[in-house]
């Protein structure tokens, strides 16, 4: 292997360089009527320096009989040219042909590259703690059970659960997600997110290759494999086009002439074959085969950089049409914790009185509507004695005072009158008598709403939540984002139901968002499933066309508008690929322009452009 | 039993392709995917780890001495 001063200083460069100086030569003294065999000697070598690697790799081609090979067909093109008297041409063709592959090898590397680093959030040193020693490792070397320590700054080597300490965790590599989160023991760290400040303990949980970081990467790289509808389109074109284009030149360049003469005309050689080499130069559909899967690999290596991990292409065809979103309530669209929206106290109580009887019967209760009062009153009394009622509430001492916190059944029961249409989740009664009533429920995710308001924009025409929760509890979230559907009390089965519902509709594709520990065959089911939370569960991510690494839904729209952008790129590139070409061969077969120049510069020129543009899918950070 | 491969030197996803269907052709290897992007071949096969890339090699014989494919 030679050793090169720059990677963007190949050895293509030179030749185009020595080329192009020697076809300037070879131009010049044509033009100044330097003798016809030193202007031809002049074109030879230019021709020998831009193409003899084009040459040795057509050997090859002939060898393994590909005559369809660019290679080939290029040497054909440009020898031609010489065939028929056009020098300058055909050592154009070879120089522009280099050039387009020279920067086609460099955009190609260079989004590689910036994909590479995009994913670069494999740890590979980690420092295990055995014995009260520090010996800094290999991640793959690390077991289940070893104790590590994580340093500030330092990567999470492995998935592992904190045992002490306190810290700052930078999910962002992996999640997309930019505001760090406080961990401490019991804590579950990922692999690939970053330690702020503080000294972390963990043991880890998972070894490396079963680790979050290594899950996304192998996610992204085998999501190249499922194709989108424009790879494969740009697949089965390019297995015809090269054949066909070839038969028509070879039509054109041999078959017309004979026929002409056969009919008594002049065959005109010269021009037929110039018209036929002109198609020969358009015959390579690589440019066009580059830059569709090169778009999605932008898409999807983009869209993991911020925490999307789509599973092929084709995933994002079919996320770029959906029409119906449907959310699990909880955790996705809500906090997925309880707090106190509204206290209604009877008439003459106090708010505090009120606040704080409850609290101090719910005291010692696990119930997380229990916690949310709690929070309210913290300073509230211990009971004397609890007594729970199995679906109904609780009875309570509370400094002598039998106090009563549950259900209207419960109240109902123990003789206690409330005003008519007494509205609330909890009743409270002391004594007998009526205090109030309190409204818990799971509070709405701040960015829910504007998500919605963004899936929307994006054309989704309906959002929907189907929950397991009860409908008192799913109505106030479903009114408060103005969602368009609500399927309250289902079991998973129901869910499964409902999505199978919504397919049948045929009204556009159905994209249904879950947690995926419990809906995997609802997320399989419907035409976009969407797991969201990570990588943690192996049904998930098996059934899910797209994991949301982080669990905050406004990554949604974004994705949306990455699939979306990603497959208009894709088709940008195909519309004016294909229309640049068309028009070549138009143009030379009708005889308006067979100059090769034109040909070959239109063709590598598209490329280069169709290339640019599919680059630019990579860059998702401000959509 | 599924083997992945480095595959680096070719020129485009269409050269890929070909050279893709040269290794799903050889005795022995029931199926060959390229991913021309991510460089990576992957190769269904019996075969033991090291005849397996020599076959492999053999193959891409006919394709320009830039192509390399190593073991992963």
């Amino acid at each position: 292997m030679k050793k090169r001063l720059s990677p963007y200083l190949t050895h293509e460069v030179w030749q185009v360089l020595f080329g192009g100086l020697l076809l300037l030569a070879g131009v010049l003294a044509e033009r100044f009527g330097a003798p016809g065999p030193a202007v031809l000697a002049v074109f030879l070598v230019a021709l020998a320096v831009a193409g003899y690697t084009v040459w040795l790799d057509a050997i090859k081609g002939i060898l393994r009989r590909d005559l369809l090979d660019e290679k080939f067909l290029m040497t054909v093109a440009s020898v031609g040219a010489f065939v028929i008297g056009s020098y300058a041409e055909g050592v154009a063709v070879m120089l522009f042909f280099l050039a387009g592959e020279y920067f086609e090898h460099q955009a190609v590397a260079r989004s590689r590259k910036s994909i590479r680093a995009l994913m670069d959030v494999r740890p590979d040193r980690a420092i295990r703690l055995s014995d009260g020693i520090e010996e800094e490792i290999d991640a793959d070397d690390l077991s289940l059970g070893d104790t590590v320590v994580i340093r500030p700054g330092d990567r999470v080597p492995v998935d592992c659960a904190v045992l002490d300490g306190r810290a700052l965790i930078d999910a962002a590599s992996l999640t997309g997600e930019s505001v760090p989160v406080e961990v401490g023991p019991g804590s579950a760290l990922s692999s690939g997110t970053v330690c702020r400040n503080g000294r972390l303990i963990a043991r880890v949980e998972r070894v490396a290759d079963e680790s979050a970081a290594s899950r996304v990467l192998s996610l992204v790289e085998d999501a190249n494999e499922a194709k989108s509808r424009q790879e494969n389109f740009i697949t089965r074109f390019s297995r015809v086009y090269t054949p066909a284009v070839v038969l028509a030149a070879l039509l054109m360049g041999i078959g017309v002439p004979l026929i002409l003469l056969w009919t008594g005309h002049a065959p005109g050689w010269t021009d037929w074959l110039h018209r036929a080499l002109t198609f020969l130069v358009v015959s390579c559909p690589c440019a066009l085969v580059i830059s569709v899967p090169l778009s999605f690999f932008g898409g999807i290596g983009g869209a993991a950089s911020e925490g999307i991990l789509f599973k092929g292409g084709n995933r994002m065809n079919a996320l770029a049409h959906v029409k119906t979103v449907c959310c699990d309530k909880t955790g996705t669209l809500t906090e997925g914790k309880f707090e106190v929206r509204a206290i209604t106290p009877a008439e003459g109580v106090e708010r505090e009185t009120l606040l704080s009887l409850a609290a101090s019967a719910e005291r010692n209760s696990t119930h997380p509507i229990a916690a949310a009062i709690r929070e309210l009153a913290p300073a509230a009394p211990s009971p004397a004695s609890v007594e729970e009622r199995a679906g109904r509430g609780i009875v309570a001492d509370v400094n002598g005072r039998r106090v009563l916190v549950g259900s209207k059944k419960l109240l109902a029961e123990e003789g206690v009158s409330m005003p008519d249409g007494a509205q609330g989740s909890v009743f409270v009664a002391s004594n007998g008598q009526y205090l109030g009533s309190l409204t818990v429920g799971d509070a709405v995710r701040e960015e829910s709403r504007d998500t919605v308001a963004r899936l929307r924009r994006h054309g989704v025409r309906r959002i929907g939540m189907l929950t397991g929760d009860t409908e008192e509890n799913a109505k106030p979230v479903s009114d408060a984002l103005s969602l368009d559907f609500v399927r309250a009390s289902l079991l998973p089965d129901g869910k499964y139901k409902a999505v199978e519902d919504l397919i049948a509709e045929r009204n556009g594709s159905v994209l249904y968002v879950g947690d995926g520990i419990n809906d995997a065959p609802v997320i399989a089911l419907a035409d976009v499933g969407v797991a969201m939370g990570g990588v943690g569960s192996d049904a998930a991510i098996e059934a899910a066309d797209l994991v949301i690494m982080s669990d905050k839904l406004d990554r949604l729209p974004k994705a949306i508008r990455i699939a979306r952008r990603t497959v208009s790129i894709a088709r940008q590139n195909i519309v004016f690929a294909l229309a640049v070409k068309l028009a070549i061969l138009i143009l030379s077969a009708t005889g308006i322009n067979t100059s090769m120049w034109l040909a070959v510069f239109a063709d590598v020129g598209v490329a280069v452009i169709a290339i640019l543009n599919a680059m630019r899918a990579l860059r998702v950070k401000r959509l | 039993m599924k083997t992945k491969f480095s595959v680096t030197g070719l020129d485009c996803p269409n050269c890929a392709a070909k050279l893709e269907g040269l290794i799903g052709k050889v005795k022995g290897i029931d199926s060959a995917k390229i991913n021309f992007l991510s460089e990576k071949l992957t190769v269904e096969s019996d075969l033991p780890a090291g005849d397996l890339l020599a076959a492999i090699r053999e193959a891409a014989k006919a394709f320009p001495d830039k192509v390399t494919i190593d073991a992963l």
